[in-house]
């Protein structure tokens, strides 16, 4: 027998979504039959403001597009910034640039950790990764003053160079988190809850995954090798030795192990930096920002952040101002299209999962 | 890499009549303006044809002096490792665009954002009206004639005192036997 | 109720001693400031110690926590929200955004000043505030209870028309319930 179709809003408030977003479902049964996302929760019109700002205050703005994991945006509209003006970074920033990049990246998987799992009702593994995140955020605010927003990487390298000892901080870090993700494979993946949750839910076949524009983490959970660090190489990542995993299947637990040899992976690049990390100069001074103009042209930067593929599109006028600067977020392909189609034929007790798998994060949505 | 990028604009002129190539040829990209009722056609034969399977962006810059919106697509090869740019202008009183999502599903995602922020009209574009707004009754805001501040200012109401930010101080001093600190005092205007 | 003066004045400090151990917050992560809730709550900062824990709906919830800038279509719904909450309720209005707009003051899209369309008990400034300064916010909103003189809700009752009149100037299309308390 088959029930009258009803129609479920599932947020803005709701304790299983990403952020402050809706989706609004049709279900028979608890099989969704239609859904169709609603964003513009967080829409604060960056792209707006920053006409009215400077090319460097726009840097306050631009950590506030994904709270997560902020760098990866600096890092777009610096190195943009850069194309356009033909600034060279100092070989040390560009080591420093990826010390931070991976940090941010092992926290921002650390937060998804706990997401995932929570999404399940499974709410130790929050306790202990977003317990630990605080180690990554620790080192943050040693180097840059602030735990969430770091506004560090800029136009012309870093901010600040290291702190003494702060590479033996980070190795030790490093040290913890090997020995403790061994803990979180026993609680996570070993997990038969975890398991029969996870497999066969939210598929992507390679060929829609194609079509659809999908990047990052989920991309390679389909068995696609795809990263810009390497298709595309900024910064030194041509230089390192890393692999980038996939896996088959495209289901949330392919994409949770594409995840699980990630973080390892960056361990193991952040080893590599420390090691290979030159002396010298950290900053190619910019002018007076007040009155920094840059060239007429635009410029497109991308970077590989935990969601995906990061862009940052930027068109100067000649002007202390930009004219235009436009994010393209991971979450802007993944969060609104590809969720709506691939909710069809869900059950509703897995929508939350499937966000999470997804790595949807609503202010990068809208903006 | 000089010569893969001349290959393509060559490739692309030979195909299609009005393509012109850009000036930029830096950071493997190539940059081509073409006039818009060649977009879909163009962006299907880079895709199809040429191994351009990644739309990477999709970007609208309001060019107001011009009178004139530009329409950016950003494609990107994984076999090539190059970025094409495609470009076209819209007049800005009419701005009237043939849909592409059909090309890359993607795409319907941009068109909604850049209906509503910048009024541009895809014909063929089956979505719902809103986007992120809400019963929005001004001008598309994304458009340069917009004033943000003004509309802020007039709409909602400012602190007094946000400017210098003398309401934090009063704040501190009044707060139970508390004192502004010396620190503080410092950088009293 | 009890007559008695001296008899009110006992109930009156049970009650409010009581209520300042179990505040219940809204899991409604309304702006970018809830990234910082999740370290507030878990192993480190273990905000449970106090009380603290959070709620799934609003009618559980005693606090509803404006994690940071609010946009119009946002607020709409957190008006809802809040009206849906059941007494005794208190505002936390976290992040310099919810204070005085922040670094948003000019985006058309943001409400600048909070405590024009809702009560709000305590203010927590900062952008980002730390996790101890959202403990040491709800320790402030203890104090307060404790004291008696968290009255947000009472204080909304009463001027209630003031707060509508300021809201439905932002919100064009008003079609929300009108609650009789």
């Amino acid at each position: 027998m088959r029930d009258k179709a009803t129609t479920l809003y599932i947020g803005p408030q709701h304790p299983g979504i990403t952020g402050n977003m809706m989706v609004k479902v049709q279900v028979e049964g608890d099989t969704i039959i239609k859904a169709r996302t609603e964003v513009g929760y967080l829409h604060r019109a960056f792209e707006k403001l920053q006409e009215r700002r400077n090319w460097l205050q726009s840097f306050t703005l631009l950590c506030r597009f994904c709270v997560p994991e902020p760098d990866p945006v600096e890092e777009s509209y610096a190195r943009a910034v850069e194309m356009l003006e033909g600034r060279e970074v100092p070989e040390r920033a560009k080591y420093i640039r990826v010390l931070m990049l991976e940090l941010a990246r092992m926290g921002s998987y650390l937060l998804w950790y706990g997401g995932q799992n929570g999404s399940l009702g499974l709410y130790t593994m929050g306790q202990w990764s977003v317990g630990d995140r605080n180690y990554i955020l620790d080192l943050f605010e040693e180097l840059t003053g602030g735990r969430i927003y770091h506004m560090y990487i800029w136009p012309g390298g870093v901010r600040r160079d290291l702190p003494e000892g702060f590479t033996d901080k980070v190795l030790r870090t490093m040290d913890y988190f090997e020995k403790r993700l061994k803990d979180y494979d026993d609680l996570m993946f070993t997990n038969t809850i975890f398991q029969k949750r996870t497999q066969g839910v939210g598929v992507i076949s390679k060929e829609k995954a194609v079509e659809w524009g999908v990047v990052g983490p989920v991309l390679r959970g389909c068995g696609i090798k795809s990263d810009i660090r390497i298709d595309d190489p900024y910064e030194i990542y041509d230089q390192l030795d890393f692999e980038v995993p996939t896996a088959e299947g495209g289901d949330i637990w392919a994409r949770a192990l594409v995840r699980r040899a990630e973080i390892r992976q960056s361990i193991r690049i952040i080893r590599q930096v420390i090691e290979k990390m030159p002396s010298g100069e950290i900053y190619n001074k910019i002018p007076n920002p007040l009155k920094w103009a840059l060239p007429k042209g635009d410029a497109y930067a991308r970077t590989e952040a935990t969601r995906g593929e990061i862009g940052m599109y930027i068109v100067s006028d000649g002007t202390v101002n930009p004219r235009r600067t436009h994010l393209r977020g991971a979450a802007y392909v993944h969060g609104v299209s590809l969720l709506e189609d691939l909710l069809v034929g869900e059950n509703v007790a897995d929508i939350s999962a499937i966000m999470n798998s997804l790595g949807t994060c609503p202010p990068e949505i809208e903006r | 890499m000089k010569e893969l990028k001349e290959n393509i604009i060559q490739r692309l002129k030979t195909n299609f009549a009005d393509a012109v190539a850009g000036s930029e040829f830096s950071y493997n990209r190539v940059d081509v303006h073409v006039k818009k009722e060649t977009i879909p056609s163009i962006l299907f034969y880079l895709k199809e044809e040429m191994g351009y399977v990644h739309l990477s962006h999709i970007s609208c810059v309001d060019w107001l002096e011009e009178g004139e919106f530009e329409l950016v697509f950003i494609v990107w090869s994984p076999v090539d490792k190059v970025k094409v740019f495609v470009k076209t202008r819209l007049d800005r009183e009419n701005p009237v665009l043939e849909n592409i999502d059909m090309i890359w599903r993607q795409a319907n995602t941009y068109e909604r954002e850049f209906r509503e922020m910048f009024g541009i009209q895809f014909t063929g574009l089956v979505a719902p009206d809103e986007f992120i707004l809400e019963d929005w009754q001004g001008p598309p805001p994304f458009r340069r004639d917009f004033d943000t501040a003004e509309y802020a200012k007039k709409t909602f109401w400012n602190r007094p005192g946000r400017e210098d930010a003398q309401d934090v101080r009063e704040t501190i001093s009044g707060r139970d036997g508390e004192e502004i600190p010396d620190f503080a005092k410092k950088y009293s205007r | 109720m009890v007559n008695d003066k001296h008899s009110q004045k006992i109930v009156d400090f049970i009650q409010n001693w009581s209520r300042k151990h179990s505040i219940w917050v809204l899991a409604y992560g309304t702006g970018c400031g809830a990234i910082e809730i999740p370290p507030t709550m878990t192993s480190r900062y273990d905000a449970e110690r106090l009380g603290v824990r959070g709620a799934a709906t609003p009618r559980q919830a005693d606090v509803l926590m404006i994690t940071g800038y609010l946009t119009v279509k946002t607020l709409k719904r957190v008006i809802r929200v809040y009206e849906q909450m059941q007494d005794p309720k208190y505002v936390i209005g976290f992040g310099s955004c919810t204070i005085n707009g922040g670094m948003y003051y000019d985006s058309y899209n943001t409400i600048n000043v909070l405590d024009k369309y809702l009560p709000v008990d305590v203010y927590i400034n900062g952008c980002m505030p730390r996790p101890e300064a959202v403990l040491s916010g709800f320790a402030q909103l203890q104090k307060r209870i404790a004291e008696g003189r968290a009255d947000g809700a009472t204080q909304y009752k009463e001027n209630l028309e003031w707060y509508r009149a300021n809201q439905k100037r932002i919100i064009p299309n008003w079609v929300m319930p009108e609650y009789n308390w």
